[in-house]
C-alpha cells in the first residue's frame, strides 16, 4: 500500500486546515454557544471561514478516543459524537433563523468514519437516536437554506456514511488514489453472512455500481456529485459547491439537492436503474385511486 | 384467506407483512400499490444467485382510518430478512411522498376539515437494514427516507409499529427512531447494531448474543417503553395496532409531536441527559437503568405479560 | 449463477377454473414460496413458470405441477412461482393453498 502515502485516512483536523482560510478554525464555538471541550472527542464542530464566508464545521477526528465510550475510537462515531454534531447544526440553525436565504451560513462535513458506536452501552441508551437525530437536524438545515457539503476525505462507511453525509446537498470524494472508501461492508465480509461465492462478488464488485464498493461506483450511483482529484483541488471544490447550491436554493431547484436530489442524478448517471421507474408507476397507481382517499 | 375478525384477533408477530398491511387499517379499505402482479421484483438478486420476490420483500399501499388516508409500508422479514435495495426502497420512500402529496390535495379540498382527514404513514419495520446484495442503492434509499420524513415534520405523523421477528436493526433502527411515535408488542426489538457484531466488537463475555433474554433486555419492547422511546407497548394482535393508529391518527399534531424522541435541539439536550446517565453508570445490563428510573425488581420485569408490565413499570421522566 | 426460469405448459380436464382475476399466495422465503395465479383463457390448459436459484430439478417441478393440475383439475389458469429451494412437498401444499385462496369467496 505503498502507494497510499498521501492518504487523508485519520486526518480529519489536517483536511480542516486545508480547506478553511487560514487560521480561521475556531473550534467548539458556534455563534453564541460554546461546546464543552471534554464532550464528545471523536467529532470536531466550530466556526471557520471559507472564502471570506463564515460557516459551521462538522469533522471526524480518528486520533481521538472517548475515556466514557470505549468504543469510539478510529472516527467511529459514538452517543456523544452523533449528539454534539447535532447540537452544531441546531446552533447553525439558531445563529441565522432571522436571516435571509442567501445569509443562512454554509455547513462543511469532513468525512473520515468506519462506523457508528457498536457496544452494548450504546445499545441501551440507543445509539440509533444519536445518529438519527444529527441525520434529522441536517436535513432540517438544509430545508432551511444552509447549503451543506460533504468531503469525503477517507472512510465513509454504511451507517457512518448515512449518519455524516448522505443528509448533505451535495458530497465530495478524494479520489480512490488517496485510499478513499466508500462502502456498505467490504465483499469478503458480504460473502461470509450472504454465503456466497467470494470470486463471483469480486467479479460483480469491478462492474457493478449497486454492488461494488468505491467512490467512482457511489459516483455512478449519484451518491457523490464529484470526484476530487487531488488534496489540493478540496479547498476550491467545497467553495465552487458553496456557490453553485446557494444558487440552486435561491431559485428554487431544492429538490436536485441531497438525498432526492442524488436519486435524480443516480438515474442520469445510469447507476440506479430502477428507481425512478418504480416511484413513476407508484405514482401513476395512486392517482387512480386517489380520490377515494382524499374526499373519504 | 383469514375473515376481517380472524385477522384482527391474530399474532400481529406470526403475522406476514401482507396481513400487517391489510389489518392496520380499516376493514376492505387497503389498496395495495405495486402488487405482486407489478412484477417489480429487483433485479440485482438473479444476477447473484438469490430468489426474487414479486413485492420485492415489501407491500406498499393505502387504507383508510376513519377519515383519515393511511399510507402503508410493510416488510417481509421472512424474504432475505426484510432488508432494503433499490425497488424497495424506493417504494417505501414513495410511499411516505404520497402521503405528502395527499396531504397537499386534502389541504386544497378540504381547507376547513384537515384534522379529520390528515394522512398518516404507518410503518410496519421487519428488517436488518441495508441488502447486501444491493448495499450500495439500499444505503441511499435510507438517506431519501429521512428526508421524505423532515418534509413531513408538522404535517403528517409517522408511526413506526415493530413487532415482528427480525425486529428493526441496521440503518432502519435510526429510522424508525426518527418517526413521530413508536408502537410496539413485547416482541419488538429496535436497534442499530445486531447483537453478533457488538459481540464480535465486545467479546463473548461483554455481550453473548446467543443469550436471548440479554438480547431482548438490551433492545426489546420492554427496555424501550422504559427510556421513552417506546410510546405505546401493546398485546400481540393486530386489531391492537390498529386501535392504536386510529387513535393517533385523530390526535392534534402537537400532541403526536411530544411524543418525539429526536428531531429538534429540545430533544437532543434531553437524550444528552440520558447519555450522560449512562456514562456515568457504565451498565452492565439494561436492568441497572431500570433500576435507577425506579423499578425496585427489575429482574421481574422481563417475566411479565403486558398488562402486568404496564401496571407496575416505573419509566424514565420526561421533563 | 443467475436464477433458472422454467416454464410448463399443461392439458388439463379444466373441471375447474379460479374465481379471481389474480391472486397471490407465499412468500419466498429460504425454503419457501410464493405462488402468483392469473385467469387466462388457455382453452382449459395450464401455464406455469418456475424462477429459482436451484439448477437440475426440472423432471421434480414438471412432475409436481403436473400432479397438482391432475388432483385439482384446474384449468385457464397462468401460474407463476418465485421459489428458494422450497421441497417437492411444500410447493405441492403451498399450490393448493394459493388455488384455496384464488377460488376463496371474499370472507366477512
Amino acid at each position: 500500500m505503498d502507494e497510499l502515502d498521501n492518504t487523508m485516512i485519520g486526518r480529519g483536523r489536517d483536511a480542516i486546515e486545508m480547506i478553511v482560510d487560514a487560521n480561521s478554525f475556531d473550534e467548539n464555538h458556534i455563534e453564541g454557544f460554546e461546546f464543552d471541550p471534554e464532550y464528545g472527542p471523536g467529532s470536531v464542530v466550530g466556526t471557520a471561514k471559507i472564502d471570506g464566508q463564515t460557516v459551521t464545521i462538522i469533522a471526524n477526528d480518528a486520533q481521538a478516543f472517548n475515556d466514557r465510550f470505549p468504543v469510539v475510537f478510529g472516527g467511529v462515531i459514538g452517543l456523544e459524537e452523533g449528539y454534539k454534531m447535532a447540537t452544531a447544526v441546531y446552533r447553525t440553525l439558531e445563529a441565522d433563523k432571522d436571516k435571509p436565504l442567501a445569509e443562512k451560513r454554509p455547513v462543511i462535513l469532513i468525512v473520515d468514519t468506519p462506523g457508528n458506536g457498536p457496544g452494548k452501552m450504546e445499545e441501551i441508551a440507543g445509539m440509533n437516536k444519536s445518529t438519527g437525530g444529527y441525520q434529522l437536524a441536517l436535513a432540517e438545515a438544509r430545508k432551511t437554506g444552509h447549503p451543506i457539503v460533504a468531503m469525503v476525505i477517507g472512510r465513509a462507511i454504511s451507517g457512518a456514511f448515512l449518519c455524516h453525509g448522505l443528509q448533505a446537498d451535495h458530497i465530495l470524494a478524494l479520489s480512490k488514489d488517496f485510499g478513499t472508501m466508500i462502502h456498505v461492508m467490504p465483499t469478503t465480509s458480504v460473502s461470509r453472512i450472504t454465503k456466497m461465492d467470494i470470486e463471483r462478488l469480486e467479479e460483480l464488485s469491478k462492474s457493478n455500481p449497486v454492488f461494488a464498493a468505491g467512490v467512482e461506483f457511489f459516483y455512478k450511483l449519484g451518491g457523490v456529485q464529484e470526484i476530487v482529484e487531488n488534496v489540493e483541488g478540496m479547498r476550491d471544490a467545497v467553495i465552487r459547491h458553496i456557490k453553485e447550491i446557494a444558487a440552486m436554493k435561491a431559485e428554487g431547484k431544492s429538490e436536485l439537492l441531497g438525498p432526492w436530489g442524488r436519486g435524480i442524478l443516480g438515474s442520469k448517471r445510469g447507476g440506479r436503474t430502477n428507481r425512478m421507474d418504480t416511484i413513476a408507476k407508484m405514482n401513476e397507481e395512486f392517482d387512480v385511486v386517489a380520490d377515494k382517499y382524499i374526499n373519504a | 384467506m383469514k375473515s376481517w375478525a380472524g385477522l384482527e384477533n391474530s399474532s400481529f408477530f406470526d403475522a406476514s407483512a401482507r396481513e400487517r398491511a391489510l389489518g392496520m387499517v380499516d376493514k376492505g379499505t387497503f389498496t395495495e400499490l405495486l402488487n405482486p402482479l407489478d412484477r417489480y421484483c429487483s433485479p440485482h438478486l438473479p444476477v447473484l444467485g438469490t430468489a426474487v420476490e414479486f413485492d420485492d420483500g415489501i407491500v406498499t399501499g393505502v387504507g383508510l382510518l376513519g377519515k383519515h388516508p393511511v399510507f402503508v409500508v410493510s416488510m417481509e422479514g421472512k424474504f432475505i430478512g426484510g432488508a432494503i435495495g433499490e425497488v424497495n426502497g424506493a417504494k417505501m420512500v414513495s410511499t411516505i411522498r404520497l402521503a405528502l402529496k395527499a396531504a397537499k390535495s386534502i389541504k386544497e379540498k378540504h381547507p376547513n376539515d384537515y384534522d379529520d382527514r390528515r394522512p398518516l404513514v404507518a410503518i410496519s419495520f421487519e428488517t436488518g437494514g441495508v441488502r447486501l446484495h444491493e448495499a450500495n442503492a439500499g444505503l441511499l434509499a435510507h438517506a431519501e427516507v429521512m428526508d421524505a420524513f423532515q418534509d413531513c415534520r408538522g404535517t403528517v405523523p409517522i408511526v413506526a409499529v415493530v413487532g415482528s421477528k427480525v425486529g428493526c436493526f441496521g440503518g432502519m433502527g435510526f429510522v424508525a427512531a426518527a418517526t413521530d411515535v413508536i408502537v410496539m408488542n413485547e416482541e419488538g426489538r429496535i436497534g442499530l447494531t445486531g447483537p453478533e457484531v457488538i459481540e464480535q466488537e465486545m467479546g463473548k463475555e461483554e455481550f453473548d448474543a446467543s443469550d436471548k433474554a440479554l438480547v431482548y433486555r438490551t433492545t426489546g419492547a420492554k427496555h424501550k417503553y422504559i427510556i421513552q422511546d417506546c410510546n405505546y407497548l401493546v398485546e400481540d394482535r393486530v386489531g391492537d395496532f390498529h386501535n392504536v393508529l386510529a387513535e393517533v391518527a385523530d390526535m392534534p399534531m402537537a400532541e403526536i409531536e411530544k411524543m418525539r424522541r429526536i428531531g429538534s435541539l429540545k430533544l437532543v439536550q434531553e437524550q444528552q441527559e440520558l447519555v450522560k446517565l449512562v456514562g456515568d453508570m457504565q451498565p452492565k445490563d439494561s436492568m441497572d437503568i431500570w433500576k435507577h428510573f425506579g423499578n425496585k425488581k427489575p429482574e421481574a420485569l422481563p417475566e411479565m405479560s403486558t398488562a402486568e408490565f404496564l401496571k407496575v413499570v416505573k419509566r424514565r421522566k420526561r421533563p | 449463477m443467475a436464477l433458472e426460469i422454467l416454464e410448463f405448459e399443461f392439458k388439463s380436464a379444466a373441471t375447474q377454473g379460479i374465481n379471481k382475476e389474480w391472486s397471490h399466495f407465499g412468500v419466498t422465503g429460504s425454503g419457501d414460496l410464493e405462488v402468483l395465479m392469473e385467469k387466462k383463457d388457455l382453452g382449459g390448459a395450464v401455464k406455469a413458470k418456475v424462477v429459482t436459484p436451484v439448477k437440475g430439478f426440472d423432471a421434480v417441478w414438471e412432475k409436481m405441477l403436473g400432479k397438482f393440475v391432475d388432483d385439482t383439475g384446474v384449468g385457464n389458469v397462468s401460474i407463476e412461482i418465485n421459489d428458494d429451494n422450497a421441497t417437492p412437498i411444500v410447493v405441492y401444499v403451498r399450490l393448493r393453498q394459493a388455488l384455496a385462496e384464488a377460488t376463496a369467496k371474499e370472507v366477512e
